[in-house]
């Protein structure tokens, strides 16, 4: 295949289908048996420094937001993320100094990245989709994929991605290598022991995510009987052997919406921007002691930062259910 | 309909987007973000096409929002997604959008160039040390690459039209050369179509790709416009004058579409 031009962006995560086959056979459970576990437990096991990241949604809607907290609060270093489509997730990750490298598609930058950008960490620039569409390419197994956009822009020369020439109309198509994280976060409406998830609404990318990641873990609204599952497989957004750890994290999204289930808590939400507007980052270094490291885990987060009485108003203000049960 | 007498820039721009929609009626819109481009498309909504083919970024497909909606609550939330034809996900529009079946996206641009690039990385400096770095393309690149047709959101304002934007983020005619986004890979006869801004809506010269003048706000002359620009556009031999917002466009718009103000709040406030 004739290639035309060549992003100059650093490939953080090099595709190797082969490799990656040879990782699942290894170390994914193929069989139907429990991985609940607790977040400390998850985080522990399965996030490893220097992994490459990536996570579903934001901060704002159906993020994983406990694991999050629980991968500040294990002062985990030098992670990747695949940050397409995230605000506060990646200012947190980011102020905490869990971050070295970030593929970018939309990042609300607040100071600590300005601050990140300063000392001069490393990104290449995307678009959510062009994230999306790797991580694609990373679930069907294959190293790369064809994409109708990016071509043209300096997004395009600063990733990694590539114009070739089709090789059977001739014509000119940009490729993008597939991306196959070392870890990713989901946080779901409801799972089975197993990982058998689901998901209600629309998402990012959840199934291609999970499918192309070397480790799973997935934090879940309630964990349902596999009983129900298996009356209504239809409804299974992410099936069990994609999975490697379930943590029943019960409002996982606070201060995040999860539809049908809570609302946002913005003024939480507004407290982080606002943390995130400090150029000092003492406010940001107050927040994270406040409501990460000074509690030991996501019950003693909801129970003692966020209380029963707020959490109850979150969930009588949801007035939407319908499609969401 | 009663023409409204004070309002503001980003109301003015939405108003002017929402009336193209009402004329574009049976098309499809995909809009990037929140702000002025869905601040648009939901008051068309509203007042003139309560079936409009809405698409979100996140794979949400002709809803219709329960409005207001929350801060910052424009994406995989229970009122955005509501009352929608169908929820998938961000590969899924983005593949739609692929095989040509939106016909119009609607961006907010940081700054823009006279072939109708957009830039949403960064202000000033270089790539590694900008001076002001801003969220990166999101969906923006791939909804200017790939519906037919895109219109773009920007302040009438010289920093923002300049000769040479800091950094393509979202591609418009690139270098204006002939077919110069299709040998970048990007889908045939694709690309910005006009650019709105509280004063003025602009086209794009079907031979050069130049950014073109082709109509102005009741309250400003051609003079006004330039002045407003760091590159002189080129101007319609007939140039068309914009309607005003009307009393009733503005009352959805305030009272349902956006009362907390995130969207319409932005530029000053226009008296005529």
């Amino acid at each position: 295949m004739e290639i035309l031009d060549s992003g100059t962006g650093e490939l953080f995560q090099k595709p190797d289908p082969d490799a990656h086959r040879a990782y699942l056979r290894e170390h994914r459970s193929h069989a139907l048996t429990s991985k609940v576990m607790t977040e400390q437990e998850a985080v522990n096991k399965y996030v490893q420094d220097g992994d490459y990241l990536c996570y579903d949604c934001t901060m704002l809607m159906r993020g994983p937001s406990s694991l999050v907290r629980e991968i500040i609060r294990q002062k985990k270093k030098n992670l990747g993320v695949g940050g397409r489509f995230t605000y506060m997730i990646i200012n947190l990750l980011v102020a905490a100094g869990c971050v070295n490298r970030i593929d970018i598609g939309y990042i609300g930058v607040g100071n600590a990245l300005k601050r990140a950008f300063d000392e001069g960490i490393k990104v290449s620039e995307w678009s959510n989709s062009a994230i999306t569409m790797r991580l694609l390419a990373g679930s069907l197994g294959i190293p790369f994929i064809p994409i109708r956009f990016l071509g043209g822009t300096d997004a395009f020369h600063h990733s990694a991605a590539k114009l070739a020439k089709d090789p059977w109309n001739n014509k000119e198509i940009v490729l993008v290598p597939a991306l196959n994280p070392n870890v990713s976060l989901i946080h779901v409406h409801q799972c089975d022991i197993y990982g058998n998830a689901r998901i209600y609404g629309p998402s990012v990318s959840p199934v291609e995510m999970a499918a192309s990641s070397k480790k799973v873990i997935i934090s879940t609204e309630e964990i349902i009987d596999n009983e129900y599952i298996r009356r209504d497989p239809g409804r299974t957004t992410i099936p069990y052997y994609l999975v490697d750890a379930v943590v029943e994290a019960p409002f996982g999204a606070h201060p995040g919406e999860v539809a049908g289930r809570y609302n946002a808590d913005i003024e939480r939400i507004n407290e982080i921007a606002g943390a995130g507007a400090d150029p000092t980052g003492k406010a940001m270094n107050d927040y994270l002691e406040k409501y990460v490291y000074s509690v030991n885990n996501h019950l003693e987060y909801i129970d003692q930062r966020v209380g029963l009485e707020r959490l109850l108003k979150l969930q009588q203000a949801m007035k939407i259910k319908q499609g969401y049960e | 309909m009663t023409k409204a007498t004070t309002f503001t820039e980003a109301e003015a721009t939405i108003c002017v987007t929402a009336k193209m929609i009402q004329n574009e009626h049976d098309k499809s819109y995909w809009v990037g973000g929140g702000g002025t481009p869905l601040a648009s498309a939901l008051l068309a909504q509203k007042v003139y096409v309560p079936n409009l083919t809405l698409i979100l970024e996140d794979g949400v497909i002709a809803p219709q929002p329960a409005i207001p909606l929350d801060p910052w609550m424009v994406f995989v939330a229970a009122k955005p997604n509501y009352r929608a034809n169908a929820w998938t996900n961000m590969n899924t529009v983005c593949s739609h959008a692929a095989l040509g079946l939106f016909d119009y996206g609607i961006l907010l641009s940081l700054q823009t160039d006279p072939y109708g690039n957009i830039n949403s990385s960064f202000l000033g400096g270089d790539f590694l040390h900008p001076e002001r770095r801003f969220g990166g393309a999101g969906g923006a690149n791939e909804i200017a690459s790939m519906c037919w047709r895109t219109i773009l959101h920007c302040p009438q304002e010289k920093r923002k039209f300049v000769k040479k934007i800091d950094f393509i983020t979202s591609p418009g005619y690139l270098d204006g050369s002939p077919h110069a986004r299709q040998k970048a890979g990007l889908p045939r006869n694709t690309g910005p179509y006009r650019v709105i801004t509280p004063e003025a809506v602009f086209g794009f010269d079907e031979k050069t790709h130049y950014m073109k003048l082709l109509a102005l706000a009741e309250w400003v002359e051609v003079n006004d416009v330039l002045e407003k620009m760091e590159f002189e556009p080129m101007i319609a031999t007939k140039l068309e004058r914009l309607a005003c917002p009307t009393e009733e466009e503005l009352q959805v718009l305030r009272v349902n579409v956006d009362p907390y103000g995130t969207a319409i709040g932005e530029g000053k406030w226009i008296t005529v």
